[in-house]
């Protein structure tokens, strides 16, 4: 370890010994991160597994909560390719020996899935910890996300059907992950020390080499071509398109068109209620947009009733196949007003 | 023989969707490997499900089915217990049949 970085850890240590350290550094702004607050953002669970939640989970408790909460967008066995690229398929018996996903190499896979590629059974578990379901992250109790690896795991053929996943055989679990083995370390984006002095990445080289030119340089910059004055505005101001900070701004193209935006209440309420993770006001993401609802419903007089009740109870076949998964969170009233809100133009 | 299918099946409201998970290659006999030759066809032409002993479906599919296609389907009655038995033949003469419980 280097002189530099000793002397940064002390300052770590200072600052953890006395926490109001960095605060009163910059007086009257913010305040010391409560406990519970670090631990609600405390969350990550790591290759080594720490962080991970105490529990357990069988195959078929797994079962039962992944036909309730997952099966909706990844299929009941995990294969479907509709919403999400596949959760399981592509790997064999072999692969669960070798650590290594043959199909990945030979290119003899349709399509890859989750467990063709994720080395770590530990970031699974963060992940759905972190993120899913799509519509309320966060919501599953570790005992649900135990049932579900477990079911997943089943489904993988890397565990039997009457397998209990706890926090005290994961460990064993990612000895038989099928592509264990196939994460490369050998590059720069892993933090730390590199592998020749006990990190694990080559210590954050780039792996682009900018070779100063020493001769025949070219002493000018010609610009090859540029956009003609007709096409420069086609897709909008670029401008409003891009961040106002940062190193790249975006080219003043035309006239701005954008007003400062100001949500409704009925936006804050859809946004909050996880609506709009899966339609948006004027484009489909998963399920159809608000706009196609509208034209759809516009003269039926009914809609408003039959559709705040689709709200909550969910739904499939209308828009295609997907389906919309129950909404039971959305208090009635709330899904009326959305509806309502939806039926006459949700801006 | 070839590898075990994943089926799944639940009642509700007196309709039974069932559905299925087949593992097989259902090679169409269009590609050729690297080295330039064909690879033989090879897919599933027939499959039939049981409901207990009758027969709820059957299916002459071919060569423009997916590797290892996922079949669901629903049919009335059921109960809950009742037995589900899917098998399929290949143009290869080979069968497998699976079975599971209605949950």
């Amino acid at each position: 370890m280097s002189r530099f970085s000793k002397s940064i850890l002390s300052l770590a240590f200072a600052a953890v010994a006395t926490s109001a350290f960095a605060f009163e550094t910059y007086k009257g702004i913010g305040r010391p991160a409560t406990p519970a607050e670090i631990k609600a953002w405390d969350i990550d669970i790591r290759p080594d597994f720490k962080g991970l939640p105490k529990g357990a989970g069988s195959v078929s408790q797994g079962e039962v909560v992944f036909e309730e909460k997952c099966a909706s967008c990844h299929g009941t066995f995990g294969e479907s390719n509709e919403v999400f690229t596949p959760l399981v398929g592509g790997t064999t018996k072999d692969d669960i020996k070798t650590g290594h996903v043959k199909a990945l190499a030979s290119g003899d896979l349709p399509q890859r899935t989750t467990f063709t590629k994720v080395a770590t059974i530990s970031t699974l578990f963060d992940y759905i910890q972190r993120a899913m379901p799509w519509t309320s992250p966060k919501s599953l109790q570790p005992d649900e996300i135990y049932g579900i690896l477990a079911y997943l795991l089943n489904l993988s053929e890397i565990v039997p059907a009457d397998f209990v996943l706890s926090d005290k055989n994961i460990a064993d679990i990612q000895k038989m992950m099928p592509n264990r083995n196939g994460m490369k370390t050998d590059h720069g984006m892993w933090p730390g020390a590199p592998a020749s002095k006990g990190g694990i990445g080559n210590g954050g080289k780039p792996d682009v080499q900018a070779k100063a030119c020493m001769k025949n340089c070219k002493t000018e910059v010609l610009i090859g071509s540029i956009m003609p004055d007709y096409a420069r505005n086609a897709h909008g101001n670029l401008e409003d398109q891009n961040r106002n900070f940062g190193p790249v701004r975006g080219v003043k193209t035309g006239e701005s068109t954008v007003s400062a935006p100001k949500n409704s209440p009925e936006l804050e309420m859809a946004t909050i209620s996880g609506c709009m993770a899966c339609h948006g006001l004027n484009n489909k993401i998963v399920g159809p947009g608000y706009n196609e609802i509208q034209l759809r419903y516009k003269d039926q007089t009914d809609a408003e009733d039959r559709l705040s009740r689709k709200v909550r109870a969910g739904g499939q076949g209308a828009w295609g196949s997907i389906p919309m998964p129950a909404n039971e969170h959305v208090k009635d009233a709330d899904a009326k007003t959305l509806v309502k809100w939806i039926l006459s133009g949700a801006k | 023989m070839g590898n075990p299918m994943k089926i799944r099946a639940a009642s509700k409201d007196g309709v039974t969707e069932v559905k299925v998970l087949i593992s097989h290659e259902m090679e169409t006999g269009q590609r050729k490997d690297s080295a330039g030759a064909v690879v033989p066809a090879w897919w599933i032409k027939e499959l039939t499900a049981k409901h207990n002993d009758k027969i709820v479906l059957t299916s002459e599919i071919g060569s423009s089915v997916s590797k290892n296609p996922y079949l669901a389907f629903k049919f009335k009655g059921g109960a809950k217990g009742d037995k589900i038995v899917v098998t399929w033949v290949d143009n290869k003469g080979d069968t497998r049949t699976d079975e599971a419980a209605i949950a």
